[in-house]
Parts: structure tokens; sequence; C-alpha cells
């Protein structure tokens, strides 16, 4: 039963994964390829760090709880690097499918011309 | 043990002295004092042993494999010698108080003073001959600050120089000297080489080995053809001049005499070189001294004259000789210290040294004129002074050793002859300085010094006379230990009274008044006569020269070597790798490939191995575009740190993911001050020609590892395998490795890291370096410096890896991690605050002042270290003990983990402080722009 379950487990991380890793390959421009990683560190790493859990936790050594520490870690970091790479395509006009929304506006514009003079 | 303390009080005081000086320019001069005297009353429960005929030998094992031990010695020479030092050192030190002029810096000269003491110290209560070599060495560096302390004027520093210079020869070649005679007894240790006198003498390396001793010894006793070191070093403060010239660093080479006199002494070569030296210095000092106008220059020279004479006396050879070399070491010492410190008076008084304008002073310091008068009495050797009574057992050694030989009548001719010149310039000191006639051009309107620059004088005038009068009373039972020290067996009968009769000595000491009165009368035409001649013997054109000839030989060498074109070195360095490493393989004839079975290969190597070509292949296509290039570095790293996993090194492979993040954010900061591509430099023959030799360099390191891991391979790893839990208590062999069974490899790693993180905050503090305001491609960079979804979500990010931190710290020992790793992680958690949130938004946060950690980094580790030694155990034994926690459950309590500890702040310390101050540097320019979010 158990085997069953990990086995279900680790199949879906895994496909979860490849399905990820298709996208960005396959997907057409920078925003939407940036789609495909989410798939794989939510789903994909989900799946196998829970079967981790279950694996570890039922070898009659204790209950095995790092996992959560490398979720949490993903969690955070994953959308930092998210925006932070959406942010910098946005910043260099790489090229969309969809038209870009009109480019945020420079709160320091006038500073940094006057800094310039 | 209180020996220990003797020498080590002063060099401890040394940084004492320098540091009270900021709480007030004399307070020096009384922590100075009071260092010496503490110093002394260490040595007092000593002092009764050399007079009950012992020699205390007091011992700390060091490195006792090389046979060298830190241990000491006390017997009737050491203590003669401890007691000038330090008796002479508080005179100096009450007379540079007053001496010195309130420009200068009082805690520079007393912590340079009390540095040399210790040296000094050191040489005269040595037992083994290395620990006196070191010591040596360290009284010349000493005395090289000691005479540049005026460093603005260019004689001092040549002064220095040349001392140094010379000096430091010498020590070298006593070094060599050294080794030879350890060689021949067995041991360093003096009392071993003391009793094998015969042994010595009759080993067929005997004449090397002394001439090399004694080139230590006359360098710095400034024997003839060494001697024109001394009189440069005049342009120290007449202090160290009083100090150094008088009782200790020139006496240090006489003192080695003294010291070796009973195993070197008694063979033609000994006699022949140190008689030779001896009588060469003791005539041509006598014979300068004379004729100098500076009044500092006049006393070197006769410096000179008497170290010559002290080292005849040693050349001689006769016990007898060399109980009067001693008794002339104590004499010399006392007058002339005193002559110094009255040349200092009238130097202080006049503002001029030259005796041709200093004439007349008796009207204006008739006292100082009195002090001065005994002093010089006893120099010339006039009765009832102590100089008379070592120069008479001078004159009499001299003719009892000529009687044998055919010309009998030469050397104590020769000895009267310097005599009358001794009498002559002693003359022209008092007579020049105080009387004839009135004083030409003073700068100063000369007066009595203060009452205390006098005490000093009259102290040591006073045991001038006491000896000179009473020497049975005074010096005796000290002249008797120091000669029995000196000879290792009781000294022969002499006879310390003042009137022996008419014999050869007195005859010769009459002669040599008259005839110095004689001299000193009819002068002019002397005065006349050198002054041509000056110029003729120029020792130190002869230096000047040698020293241009070696610096010139140095450049033409430098030259050719560094040609200052990088490219050129490395190719000159891997051509020469290269053909040694062929030469090597194929002259040994060993087959490329060995006998060791090969292991199949797998996939997932045989992936990763080609993944690895390609990346970094791509990086060398990629090269022009650095930040690109950067990345695929990345790559590389990442790639390699599997492999570690793949080969079970987690250690290396946490290591290196740590060390590979940290090296990408270091390359990032620095590469925003370079341009973003690299032109295309080289023509196309020199890209071939690189290639080539590129790749004949990587096929050998190939070719290399491979017959390498084709061949069976013993290591020692077995050994660390087997003793890493029962000797360190670790189960992870390689955090064991690193704080316990090579822990002392460690402590001088993190001190090389935080000396390189100290090393670039230097050059980066300050340093201010235009940035780029926008890309390659002109484009400006984004404003939003700090995204809020960043700031916010690394600052959640920030106690989860700390705690991942402590967590690979606190399993260190037993799984993989370490203070290491667990450093680089603590450095990148905290350098991500500074990205995400900014320089100024950290530091309100956090202190920017890391010198503290990378500190107690190495104090820790250096004390934990020690901590073993306290405990009997060597350097570094780490111990360890379980303990039961509730909770937590059963802990491994090992003090390798404080080790590791002092490694982790010294990794967090160094890579921050390197980090940050590229950042810094960063910030620093775009100065117009704000954070947005936080300012």
């Amino acid at each position: 039963m158990l085997e069953m379950l990990l086995s279900v487990l680790i199949v879906v991380g895994a496909l979860f994964t490849f399905i990820g890793s298709l996208g960005l390959a396959r997907l057409g421009d920078f925003y939407t390829r940036l789609h495909g990683p989410t798939k794989a560190t939510t789903l994909g790493v989900g799946a196998l760090l829970i079967a981790s859990v279950l694996y570890f936790s039922t070898r009659g050594e204790g209950l095995s709880l790092h996992e959560i520490l490398v979720t949490l870690f993903l969690f955070i970091t994953a959308p930092v690097s998210a925006h932070l790479l959406a942010k910098a395509a946005l910043h260099l006009r790489v090229r969309s499918i969809a038209p870009p929304p009109p480019e945020a506006e420079d709160p320091l514009a006038d500073t940094r011309v006057r800094a310039g003079d | 043990m209180n020996l220990f303390f003797v020498v080590l009080i002063p060099f401890l005081g040394a940084g004492l002295a320098a540091w009270v000086s900021r709480f007030g320019r004399l307070q020096s001069a009384w922590m100075a004092g009071g260092v010496t005297l503490v110093a002394l009353i260490a040595l007092t429960p000593s002092l009764p042993a050399p007079f009950l005929g012992e020699t205390l030998v007091q011992r700390i094992p060091w490195i006792p494999a090389l046979g060298l031990d830190l241990v000491l010695r006390l017997d009737g020479l050491g203590l003669l010698f401890a007691l000038m030092v330090l008796g002479m050192g508080l005179l100096v030190i009450l007379y540079a108080r007053y001496y010195l002029a309130e420009r200068d810096c009082m805690g520079r000269f007393y912590g340079y003073l009390l540095l040399f003491m210790g040296s000094m110290l050191g040489i005269v209560l040595s037992e083994n001959l290395i620990l006196l070599l070191m010591f040596w060495e360290l009284t010349s560096l000493s005395s090289f600050l000691l005479i540049s302390y005026w460093q603005h004027r260019e004689d001092a520093r040549t002064g220095a120089r040349m001392a140094l210079a010379v000096t430091g020869l010498g020590g070298l070649a006593m070094l060599g000297g050294f080794v030879l005679l350890g060689e021949m007894v067995g041991s360093y240790d003096l009392s071993v080489v003391l009793a094998n006198g015969e042994l010595i003498r009759s080993d067929p390396l005997y004449t090397p080995m002394l001439v090399l001793i004694l080139l230590g010894a006359f360098t710095k006793s400034a024997q003839f053809p060494f001697h024109f070191w001394l009189p440069h070093a005049m342009a120290a403060p007449t202090p160290v001049s009083a100090y150094l010239h008088s009782a200790t660093l020139v006496k240090a080479g006489v003192f080695l005499l003294a010291r070796l006199f009973p195993v070197l002494s008694g063979t033609s070569q000994w006699s022949i070189l140190v008689i030779g030296a001896g009588l060469a210095t003791l005539l041509i000092g006598a014979y300068f001294a004379l004729f100098k106008h500076d009044i500092k220059g006049l006393l070197a020279y006769s410096t000179i004259s008497h170290l010559g004479l002290i080292t005849l006396l040693f050349g001689i050879g006769t016990p007898l000789a060399a109980v009067a070399g001693v008794f002339h070491i104590i004499n010399h010492a006392t007058f002339k210290a005193s002559l110094f410190m009255a040349a200092g008076i009238i130097d202080h008084e006049c503002g001029t040294r030259d005796m041709r304008r200093i004439n007349g002073l008796w009207r204006y310091m008739p006292y100082t004129g009195t002090l001065a008068m005994v002093a010089a009495a006893a120099m010339a050797g006039v009765p009832l002074f102590n100089g008379f009574l070592s120069k008479e057992m001078f004159f009499g050694e001299t003719v009892t050793f000529s009687a044998n030989h055919t010309w009998d009548w030469l050397l104590p001719a020769a000895v009267v002859v310097a005599g009358i010149f001794a009498v002559a310039y002693s003359l022209r000191f008092i007579h020049d300085v105080f009387f004839n006639g009135d004083p030409i051009d003073l700068p100063k309107t000369p007066h009595e010094p203060p009452r205390w620059m006098k005490v000093p004088v009259e102290i040591l005038v006073a045991i001038c006379l006491l000896v000179g009068i009473l020497p049975a009373f005074t010096v005796a039972p000290l002249l008797y230990v120091a000669a029995t020290g000196v000879l290792q067996t009781a000294p022969p009968d002499y006879d310390l009274a003042i009137w022996h009769g008419v014999n050869a000595a007195l005859i010769m000491s009459v002669i040599a008044l008259i005839g110095g009165i004689l001299i000193y009368a009819g002068r002019r035409p002397l005065f006349n006569l050198a002054t041509k001649l000056e110029g003729l013997l120029d020792a130190r054109a002869v230096f000047d020269g040698l020293l241009k000839g070696l610096l010139a030989l140095a450049g033409a060498v430098t030259r050719i070597l560094d040609t200052g074109s990088l490219q050129r070195m490395l190719l000159v360095f891997i051509l020469s790798a290269l053909t040694l490493g062929t030469v090597g393989f194929l002259g040994g004839g060993a087959p490329l490939t060995g006998d060791r079975d090969l292991l199949p290969a797998d996939a997932v190597s045989l992936l990763v191995t080609i993944a690895l070509i390609i990346v970094a292949l791509w990086t060398v296509v990629l090269h022009r575009r650095r930040l690109t290039a950067l990345i695929v570095m990345g790559a590389l790293g990442l790639l390699v740190s599997l492999i570690f996993v793949k080969f079970s090194a987690p250690d290396l492979a946490l290591t290196q993911l740590s060390v590979e993040v940290v090296t990408i954010v270091l390359l990032l900061l620095a590469l925003y001050f370079l341009p973003q591509y690299s032109p295309a430099e080289s023509s196309w023959p020199r890209r071939v020609r690189d290639i080539g030799v590129a790749c004949l360099a990587g096929g050998g390191a190939a070719a290399l590892t491979w017959s390498v891991l084709t061949r069976p391979y013993e290591s020692i790893a077995d050994y660390f395998l087997e003793n890493s839990v029962p000797g360190g208590g670790g189960a992870n062999v390689v955090n064991v490795i690193l704080v316990d069974f090579r822990g002392f490899d460690t402590l001088g790693e993190i001190s090389v890291l935080a000396l390189a993180g100290l090393g670039i905050y230097a050059m980066l503090k300050d340093l201010r370096l235009p940035g780029p305001t926008c890309d390659a491609r002109g484009r400006p960079w984004n404003w939003d410096m700090h995204p809020v979804i960043m700031a916010a979500l690394t600052r959640l990010l920030l106690p989860l890896a700390l705690l991942v931190s402590a967590f690979i710290f606190l399993r260190g020992h037993n799984l993989p991690g370490g203070g290491f790793i667990a450093g680089l992680i603590t450095a990148i958690a905290l350098i991500m605050q500074y990205l995400a949130n900014g320089v100024e938004w950290t530091h309100v946060r956090m202190t920017s002042n890391l010198h503290p950690v990378i500190g107690a980094g190495l104090l820790i580790g250096l004390l934990t270290g020690l901590a073993s030694l306290v405990f009997g155990y060597p350097f570094l034994t780490s111990a360890f003990t379980h303990v039961h926690w509730p909770v937590i459950g059963d802990f491994e309590l090992a003090s390798a983990i404080a080790f590791d500890l002092g490694v982790y702040l010294v990794v967090v310390g160094a890579t921050l402080l390197i980090l940050v101050h590229l950042g810094l540097m960063h910030h620093a320019s775009h100065p117009g722009e704000q954070e947005p979010n936080h300012a």
C-alpha cells in the first residue's frame, strides 16, 4: 500500500517536473516560458518531497521533517526569482506575444536627471 | 623559571611603554624605568647562584626534535652582562628622559630601547646557540630602530641601514658557524659545547667554523675591517649611543668571544685571526679618534679602539688575559657610557658637537667638566681610575705573550703606540672642550644641565673612581665570578692592586702617558698631516660601492626575469613545467598506463563529464561577453559539486556549492566596474599558439592524472579513517582532519584568510571608482534598485538560513558540515540582505565593523589550541565528551567545536568584509541615487 502511494507520488512529481521543463523549452516567448518552471517547483518538487517524508518517516528512524525546510526555501525563493526575471525582462523590453503593459513610471526620473547634470 | 621573566619582561614592557606615552610625555620614561626595575627584581633570586659556583639552567621544551629548546643559563659571565644591560639601561632611561626634546616621541624611543634590552638579555642568558642567534638578530633589528630613531634625518637612516647590513651579514655567517659547531658536538646546548673543547679544536671543520663565528663577532663588535658602521651609527640620539656603544650592542661580539673562549681559543688560527683583528682595530681606532672633530666621532673611534683591545686580550688566549678582557669590559662600559652622556650634555647645551667650536666650557659647566675629566682619565689609563688597572693588566699580558717569540718587542710596542694615542685623544676631549680659549659661535649659551641629567653620569664616574681606588672591595667578587664563567674553571691568581712595583707594564703605562701628552702638545702639524691623509682609507666608500653593485646586479636579474607581461610569464611557466614533466616522464621509462584494473564507466559519470567539457568550452567561446561567461562558469561549479556528490564527498560538495555562490557574487560586484565586453586583443597566429600551448598543458595534466589513477594507490587515508572516532571524537573524517589532525594547518589557513580580507579592505577603503550609469547597449539601470518582493522575502529567509547554518555547524563533527561551510552560508545569508535591502538599510541593523569578528575568530582558534597546552597535551589536541541534554538527547561536546567556531567567525568576517566593501564601492559610484524604499 505504502509502495503504491510512494510510486504514485514520485510519478506525479516527475510528470510535473517534465511538463515544467517542456514548457520552458517549448513555449512562445520569455514571459510564457517563465510560467513553465513554476509547475516543476510547486507540484513537481512538492510531490517528491511528500514522497521523501513518507519514505524516511516509515523506516523506523523517527520523523523526517527536513523536507519542510526545503519546501519553505522553495516557496520563498521561487516567487522572488520569477519576479526579478520578469522585472528584468520588462526593463529590457524583451519580445512578447501579447502586447506588454505600458512601462512603469520611474518615480525618480526627475532626481536622476538633476543628479546627472 | 625566573630567567624567562627577566628576558620576557622588557619585551612585554616595550609595548606598555609605547602605549602609555599617549597619557603624557613622561609616562613612558616611568614605565620603562619600572619595567627595568621589575626585570632586575626578577633576576635577584638567581643572583647568589654564580657566586656559589653554580650554573643555573632553566629549560622549556620547544622543538625537541630539532634539539631546540627555550633554555636559558646564568653563570658568572651571563650575570655580569645581565647586570650591565639592566643597570646601564636604568641610567640611560633616566638620562634620556632629560635628553630627548619636546618633539621627540618618547613612547617610540622607550619601546625600542626595551625591545633592545630584552634582545640583549636574551643573548647573554641563552644556553642554546640557536636561541642565542635569534636574540642576536633581534639586537640587530632593534638597534636599527634605535639608530634610525630620528627618521627625518638622512644620516640616521643611512647609518642605521649600514649597521643593519653589516651586523646582519655577520649574523648570517654566525648561523653557519653555529650549525657547524652544533653538528660537531651533536648538541646546540652551550653546556655540552663548552665541555667538548678538545673535540671541537681537533675537528677538520674547525677553521671554517671559527672564521664564520668570528665574522659574526667582529661585525657586531666593529672590528677592523668591519669597524666603519660604528661611527655612522653616531647619528643616533646620544642616550642610544651611550647604551649601545658602551655596555651592550658592540659588547655582544666580545661577549661571544668570551662565551666560546674555552672552546675556540688555544689554536694558532684563533691567535692569528683574533690578535690580528684586535690589534688592527686597536691601532686604527686610536689613530682616527685623535683626529675627529666631532665629540661623538672621537668617542666612536675610541670605542672601536677599546673593543680592539678587548678582542686582542681574548686573542692572546691565556686565562689571565681573559680575566683582563672581562675586567676591561666592565671598565670600558662605565667610563665610555659616562663620556657619551657627558658628550650628550655638551651637545644638548651647546647645540653642536664640533670640537673646533666648543672651547672653554669650564667656565660654563665646571661640574660636568669635572665628571668628564674623571671619565676621560679612566679612558686614558691614569692611575687611581679603573681604566688604569685593566690597561696595566693588558700591557703586562702582551709582554708575557710575546716573551717567547722572536719579534717579542713588536706587540708591546704596538700597544704602547695605541696607548699613547689613547692618552692623546682623552686629553683632547678634555682640553679642547673645556679649556683652549673661548667658545666660537655656539648656537646656544651653555650652562649646567638639569640636576637629574647629571645623576647617571655621577653614578658611573663614582664607579670609575671606586673601582680604580679600591678594586678589591668593589669589583673583585663580580670579576671573579665573571672570569670563572668565561674560563669555566676557577681563574688563575691575579692581583688587583694599583702598585705592583716597577715592572714592564708600569713602564709602558708611563711611556703612554708621557707620549700622549707630547703628541697632543704637538698636535697642529699632526692634524694637518691627518687632513691630507683623510679619504685614503674610507671603508664607507667600499661599502657603498659594494651595495651599489649588488643593487645593480639585482636590478639586472629582475629585468631579465620579469618583463612585465603576465602572458609571457605564464607562457614561460607553463612551457617550463611541460618541458620538465616531459623530460621526467620520458627519462623514467615507466608506461603511461599502470597495472590497476579499470572501473566500468557508468552513464552518470559520463554524462557529467561530457557536460563539464561542453560548459568549459562554452566559457572559452563566450569569454568576451563577461557576464554571460560568468553565468556559465557558475554552471561549471554546480556540475563539479554534483561530481563530488557522485564520489561520496558531501563535504566537498557543500563547500563547492557555497564557495560558488560567494565567488559569483564577488565577480559580479567586481565586473560592474569593468567593461561588459572584452575586445579581441590577440592576433590569429597568437591565438593558435595559445590554443596549442593550452592543449599541450591540459593533455599533460590529463596524462599525469591518468597514469596516477591507473596505478594502485596507498594513501594515509586509512589512518584517518581508523583514528577519526577514537582520536578526534568525530565521525566526519574531513572535519576531524580539518580541526584536529591538521588543525595547525587550518589555523594557518584562517590566518591567511583573515589577512587576505584585511588586505582587500585596505585596498578598497576610500577607493572611489566611477561605475557605468547604463549597460553596454546604452539602456539605463532600472530605477528600482531594491524590489519590494525580494526585499521582504529575503528578510524572511535570514532566520531560516541562519538556522541551516547553525545546523550545519553543529553536526559538522560527525556528519557533513563544519565551521567553514556554516560560515559561508551565514555570509551568503547576510550578503543577501545587503543585495536585497541596500547597504544603508543593513548597516542600521547590523554592525559594519567586521574586524572584531575576524579577530575574535582567530583568538578563539588560537586559545583553543593553547588550552590543550595548559592541560599538558600538544598544541591543538582536542578533547571530547558526551553529555545528555533533556529533549535533544545525547550530544557530543568536543573542544574542536570551539576551534570550528573560530573558523566560522573568520570565514564570516573575512567574506563579508570583502564583499561589503566591494558593494560599498559600488554604492559610492552612484552618490546621487537614494534608496527609494527605505531612505
